[in-house]
């Protein structure tokens, strides 16, 4: 069977040859020396439009390159450069067109270093809106209306299956589910759906094996994926499951620390008495491990305040626990102030016998107050539980807004702010 | 499926039929277009050179949809304004014939079947509007003027040289696919799906210099 | 967030958390002396608590 051979022509411009490496596909070519668009249509080979421009734009990918993609392998055959102009906002994007004789056409694009593998769609999406907001569906995915725009063709090179003309204009319209983008062009009615997925330019200089390495990219570009998106809905739920632990502890200490009473008492005091107010107890058993002693005081004070000095003084060894506690409370028709009871928390206590030395102060004049101590051993400090589950939120807290900044970064750029009713043009900020 | 060969009445060459249907073939040698009649192969006209195309297609291709195996055996080749494309014509492992369109690559498969309902005729249908076949919802996706540039191989109709052609090309959103051809009145229903080239199982393609 | 590395964070918090509460720590400010004389039972005047005199009320209102 005879071999479709690639075909060369002459430039009817400048003489100078043209390789066709679309075949017989190709319907208009830019002669690479003079860049007149030909029409390569009929053998006999026309001018469609002459070169206006000033400089030539190299492809950052050469004409001809070859590169595989999944199990296909296609070369760059065209090249254009198109532009948007919204009022003050004007930017560029490259489109390169990739081809292999038997799967097609299919294309790059490339705009400040973000690209896109795009492959033109047969199935019609379907309208719809996600949250209040303009979407597509499609193939089961929803796609948020992300910008719509004139597009003008300021620059080609190479070959294209149809006939392409600088100034040729579209309406096109983007959709994103990232790292997918759906995106319309309509020309004179008609209108072609096609899909793009992400690539960085690594991606693309290993698919292609280019040498050096791929422009930069800046910015966030409209279907790249989040770096933060799976993760954060993980990290909620291994947050969920740290939170059951966090619980299953409390109600393991609520049993281990029970909490038992060691010593109980009522005492009055009055700050006219002359003698000296330091007092202790009896002695008491505090047993079990080196844990906790909880000291409460519940006081009948009004309007006053109370300041009690102690010290847990074991009655074997000696050793001291000295400290001292507050109470006031004070009300009138406002509402009130502090609390008639305090406690403290006694922090690793050896067992053994001990006795208690109290010594309260109160200001000069006050009525006499009547208080209670009881002192509880082991107790479960829920302070240190609290503690955990305020840290305990810091890493998804942290990774939700990560996420939502990178998001805001991404829709800064979007015709349709998706929590503002506002537009603003596509582009830069 | 193959009949008995005849031979070409101009040029005296052998003639294969691929499918036993066939009304009409071309001669591969003296491009003679051939009507079939109850006894012999009639000359009625000759076809021009056809036009070079890239379609890795050929006469003779084969290939599969949903495990039903077809070959290639004629084709129409379309021309518009903006271009052309291939309306190859394929028989079926039982028989049946259909059509493959090949347009810059992109392939629908489609079967002639009689409307369900009366189509609009070639002044009303629009772009946009919406039909309802087989539990399906088509949207007018384009109307095309085209005529023939050529034909080749073995068609099911006996004509080979049709101008001002009007196509409404419709879509659907789960990739069905149809055409209404305003070649006839009352015009002819094609129903069919768009296919990625890796879904027809393709054998004996054309080979294109530098790609292996 | 890495999700195994907050697993790892929420592991060594909860740990820690569980060894506070087994050993009875606490946050309150507690001075510890050893060794008092015995004569302290007998004589709680005498005893000079860190704390000191406490005479004029600090707070609000």
């Amino acid at each position: 069977m005879a071999v479709v051979q690639a075909k060369s022509i002459s430039c009817p411009n400048c003489g100078g040859p043209v390789t066709l490496r679309g075949f017989a596909h190709t319907l208009s070519v830019v002669c690479p020396q003079c860049m007149t668009v030909l029409d390569a249509s009929t053998p006999e080979v026309q001018i469609l439009q002459k070169f206006e421009g000033k400089t030539q734009t190299k492809p950052t990918i050469p004409l001809g390159t070859r590169g595989k993609l999944g199990d296909t392998q296609y070369e760059v055959i065209g090249f254009q450069v198109r532009q948007v102009s919204d009022g003050d906002d004007a930017y560029s994007w490259d489109e390169y067109l990739l081809f292999n004789p038997y799967k097609g056409y299919r294309y790059f694009t490339e705009y400040n270093g973000h690209w896109n593998f795009v492959e033109v769609e047969s199935a019609l999406p379907e309208q719809s809106r996600s949250a209040g907001k303009l979407a597509m569906r499609y193939e089961g995915k929803t796609y948020l209306a992300f910008d719509s725009m004139t597009t003008s063709t300021v620059y080609v090179l190479g070959e294209f299956p149809w006939q392409v003309h600088v100034g040729d204009s579209a309406s096109c319209q983007d959709f994103i589910a990232p790292p997918f983008m759906l995106s319309s062009e309509s020309t004179s009615g008609e209108t072609t759906w096609s899909r793009a997925e992400y690539m960085t330019g690594a991606q693309v200089w290993q698919a292609f094996k280019l040498p050096g390495s791929p422009p930069p990219a800046y910015g966030i570009f409209a279907n790249q994926p989040s770096p933060h998106g799976g993760s954060v809905g993980s990290s909620w739920q291994t947050w969920l499951w740290l939170n059951v632990a966090l619980a299953g502890l409390v109600f393991l200490f609520m049993f281990l620390s029970p909490g038992r009473v060691a010593f109980s008492d009522h005492y009055a005091y009055s700050q006219s008495v002359k003698t000296d107010s330091a007092f202790v107890t009896p002695t008491f058993q505090l047993d079990g491990r080196n844990s906790n002693v909880e000291l409460s005081i519940h006081t009948d004070l009004d309007n006053n305040w109370a300041y009690f000095n102690f010290a847990l003084i074991n009655d074997q060894t000696g050793q001291t626990f000295d400290f001292a506690r507050e109470v006031s409370y004070y009300h009138d028709s406002d509402g009130s102030e502090g609390g008639r009871n305090n406690s403290v928390i006694v922090p690793s206590v050896p067992s053994g016998q001990y006795y208690l030395r109290v010594e309260p102060e109160m200001a000069a004049g006050s009525p006499y107050v009547r208080y209670e101590l009881e002192l509880r051993r082991n107790v479960p400090n829920y302070g240190f539980f609290g503690l955990a589950a305020l840290l305990l939120l810091i890493p998804p807290v942290w990774a939700t807004f990560r996420r939502g900044s990178f998001e805001a970064a991404r829709w800064r750029e979007s015709d349709y702010a998706p929590s503002m009713s506002s537009s603003s043009s596509g582009g830069d900020d | 499926m193959n009949s008995p060969a005849a031979n070409c009445p101009s040029c005296g060459a052998p003639v294969k039929f691929l499918w036993s249907s066939a009304v009409q073939t071309t001669c591969e040698f003296c491009h003679s277009i051939l009507i079939r009649t109850d006894v012999d192969l009639k000359k009625v006209g000759e076809v021009a050179d056809l036009p070079p195309d890239a379609s890795p297609l050929q006469i003779g291709s084969e290939g599969a949809y949903q495990n039903k195996s077809f070959v290639v055996v004629g084709r129409i080749i379309y021309e518009y304004e903006q271009g052309g494309w291939n309306e190859w014509h394929i028989v079926y492992n039982d028989g049946t014939s259909g059509w493959l369109a090949d347009a810059q690559l992109e392939y629908d498969l489609s079967w002639a079947i009689p409307p369900p309902a009366p189509l609009p005729g070639p002044n009303e249908i629009r772009q946009g509007q919406d039909f309802q076949w087989n539990g399906k919802s088509f949207h007018v996706t384009s109307r095309t003027h085209a005529h023939y540039k050529g034909v080749q191989g073995e068609l099911p109709f006996e004509y080979w040289d049709k101008s001002d052609l009007l196509f409404a090309d419709l879509r659907s959103t789960t990739s069905d696919f149809a055409t209404i051809d305003y070649s006839e009145n009352p015009p002819l229903l094609f129903l069919g799906r768009s296919v990625e080239f890796d879904e027809l199982h393709l054998k004996n393609l054309r080979e294109f210099e530098g790609w292996t | 967030m890495n999700t195994p590395l907050f697993v790892i964070y929420g592991v060594l918090l909860l740990g820690f958390t569980g060894v506070a509460e087994y050993q009875g720590w606490s946050w309150s400010r507690v001075n510890q002396q050893k060794v008092l004389p015995k004569s302290i039972r007998d004589n709680p005047g005498a005893y000079r608590s860190s704390y000191g005199g406490y005479s004029r009320y600090i707070g609000g209102k």
